[in-house]
């Protein structure tokens, strides 16, 4: 079978940009199980299992009986579960996109793009929390899920700068462990990992043998925890710059 | 015709793999191409490159005249269904058929439904769960649904039935004829394609074996039978590809300009046939001309 007229030269002009990363986006919600509703009913049920057993234990004292107030690490599974979606949308939706005619270039822009976005909704999220808890007195009965006002009084713009920094760190440490499995597979984890243990086994001696573990600790108190949180997005830059680097050379699995 | 790929001396080697060798070919604008050839012949690693998804050690690739390596200009054009896909793990098949429309601008949801009904998949089931067949039909329904310029389809029916096989070459034939768009499919099922296919590229050991019209292919081939003496002289002069003995019985297959010897053949009563495309791919790539003998008890 031959067409008999020729047929329109393809268009060689590009979509634009923010068309093509909006296509990964796209791409990495289509499930929105995986991102959002699974975390958001997790951090329910753990929410309230906790504040039955907080109710369970204020019950159980004698009113008049003091309760030492709680620090509360129930939300920290958050940051480790988009970690975990970070890792698995990299190495998982890579592939996929490439195949359906992405640029490795939009790919992490995109990818980008979803981590951002998720970071600003959970960390608006958890400050509207922590905002509600405070203000219903601890739900009523005293209790702290949401707030670190033991640890760190904060104010609101506070906490959420804080969270939102720490959740672009964790999907940039996500994306950079990913492409790192992306592109060399089995092995690349093995030097991967192998690697980092010896930079933290050796930065542990280093600081040990110069006897500096008080200015380690005095930088952090000097930083306060906002300041040590910016300090961290150093970190987050440079893993995304890494990510992007792994990424622009690798190829997707044939196997 | 149009160009729409051009290879030149494109090489790809892996560390001590060569797994394409300084090849050089070109693919006609909306037209159906066959990749064919043994598995590690060199096809996936082919259409890697052409999607910009290897990177060329040599050579070059060109698809519209550019590189399709990290060119957004091109990719938009392609679709490329791999056997080995895969899809993020909690996908269902309705997820992929969700986002795939941003990647295809002409994609057609009415199409992908219909195929989806046609090829039974649940598309409320997870992807892991799927059958081999099931996971097959997805990428089939998106590469026909896709209806992207540069569809390439990678052995994309392992785990179909010969049924769902019908299936998607009826359907992919009109829905081609419909909108006609560059079809480059690899497989080795030979026969099973060899209606469909306009062209054929035959890849063994990364270099290209034959690039040829498929009628013309057929044309230049025969299998003359009848009983040995006379067949012999038929064939005398010509290429002989492939000689099968049953006693005093022999089918010999002959390359080249067979119209002569065809009418000789039947003039002395012999039996003429054609050449399936697979059996003149098996006995071109084979090398050497084989001769076969049956024993006879």
């Amino acid at each position: 079978m031959t067409t008999t007229t020729t047929p329109a030269p393809l268009s060689l002009a590009p979509r634009p940009l923010s068309t093509r990363v909006a296509i990964v986006v796209r791409l990495l919600f289509a499930n929105p199980w995986t991102a959002i509703y699974t975390p958001l009913l997790i951090l329910g049920v753990v929410f309230l299992m906790n504040m039955a057993i907080w109710g369970i234990v204020r019950a159980s004292i004698p009113p008049e009986g003091e309760m030492d107030a709680s620090i509360n690490g129930g939300v920290l599974f958050l940051f480790i579960y988009m970690l975990v979606v970070a890792v698995q949308s990299v190495n998982q939706a890579f592939p996929l996109a490439l195949g359906y005619g992405s640029t490795r270039r939009d790919f992490v822009l995109g990818f980008g793009v979803f981590a951002l976005i998720l970071s600003l909704g959970y960390s608006v999220l958890l400050v509207a929390a922590s905002l509600l808890e405070r203000a219903t007195g601890g739900w009523g009965i005293g209790h702290s899920f949401f707030t670190t006002d033991e640890l760190w009084r904060a104010e609101w713009w506070e906490g959420f700068t804080l969270s939102l920094i720490a959740f672009l760190l964790f999907f940039s440490i996500g994306a950079a462990t990913a492409s790192v499995y992306v592109r060399w597979k089995a092995l690349g984890m093995y030097a991967f990992w192998g690697g980092l243990v010896f930079l933290g086994i050796g930065g542990a001696a280093l600081v040990t043998l110069l006897g500096a573990w008080g200015q380690v600790g005095e930088f952090f108190v000097w930083a306060g925890v906002l300041g040590s949180a910016a300090w961290s997005l150093i970190i987050t830059a440079l893993c995304w710059l890494a990510a992007w680097a792994i990424l622009r050379r690798a190829t997707p699995s044939q196997g | 015709m149009t160009t729409i790929v051009e290879a030149r001396g494109l090489t790809k080697r892996y560390r001590g793999i060569t797994a394409v060798d300084g090849v050089d070919f070109q693919i006609a604008r909306n037209s159906i191409t066959g990749l064919l050839g043994r598995n590690g012949a060199g096809k996936t690693t082919l259409m890697h490159l052409l999607t910009g998804q290897e990177f060329a050690t040599e050579g070059s690739i060109t698809v519209a005249g550019e590189s399709p390596v990290e060119n957004p200009a091109v990719l938009q054009h392609t679709c490329f269904i791999k056997e080995s896909q895969r899809y993020p793990d909690d996908f269902k098949p309705k997820h992929v058929f969700a986002a795939a429309p941003g990647f295809f601008p002409h994609w057609d949801a009415d199409f992908a439904r219909e195929l989806a009904a046609e090829f039974r998949l649940p598309v409320d089931r997870r992807i892991k769960k799927l059958s081999r067949g099931q996971l097959s039909s997805v990428g089939i329904i998106v590469g026909l649904a896709a209806r992207a310029p540069i569809t390439i389809f990678d052995e994309p029916y392992l785990g179909l039935d010969a049924i769902a096989r019908q299936a998607f070459y009826d359907r992919l034939l009109a829905d081609y004829a419909a909108h006609p768009r560059t079809v480059i499919l690899s497989t080795h099922l030979i026969d099973e394609v060899a209606d469909l296919l306009e062209h054929a590229l035959v890849i063994d050991n990364g270099r290209i074996l034959i690039d040829s019209p498929v009628d013309a292919l057929r044309s230049h081939a025969a299998t003359i039978a009848g009983p040995a003496e006379a067949v012999e002289q038929a064939v005398a002069g010509l290429e002989v590809i492939h000689r099968e003995r049953l006693g005093g019985f022999v089918s010999a297959t002959v390359a080249g300009d067979t119209e002569a010897a065809a009418g000789r053949a039947r003039a002395a009563g012999l039996e003429v046939g054609p050449v399936s495309l697979q059996q003149l791919i098996i006995r071109q790539t084979g090398g050497t001309p084989t001769e076969h003998e049956e024993v006879s008890r």
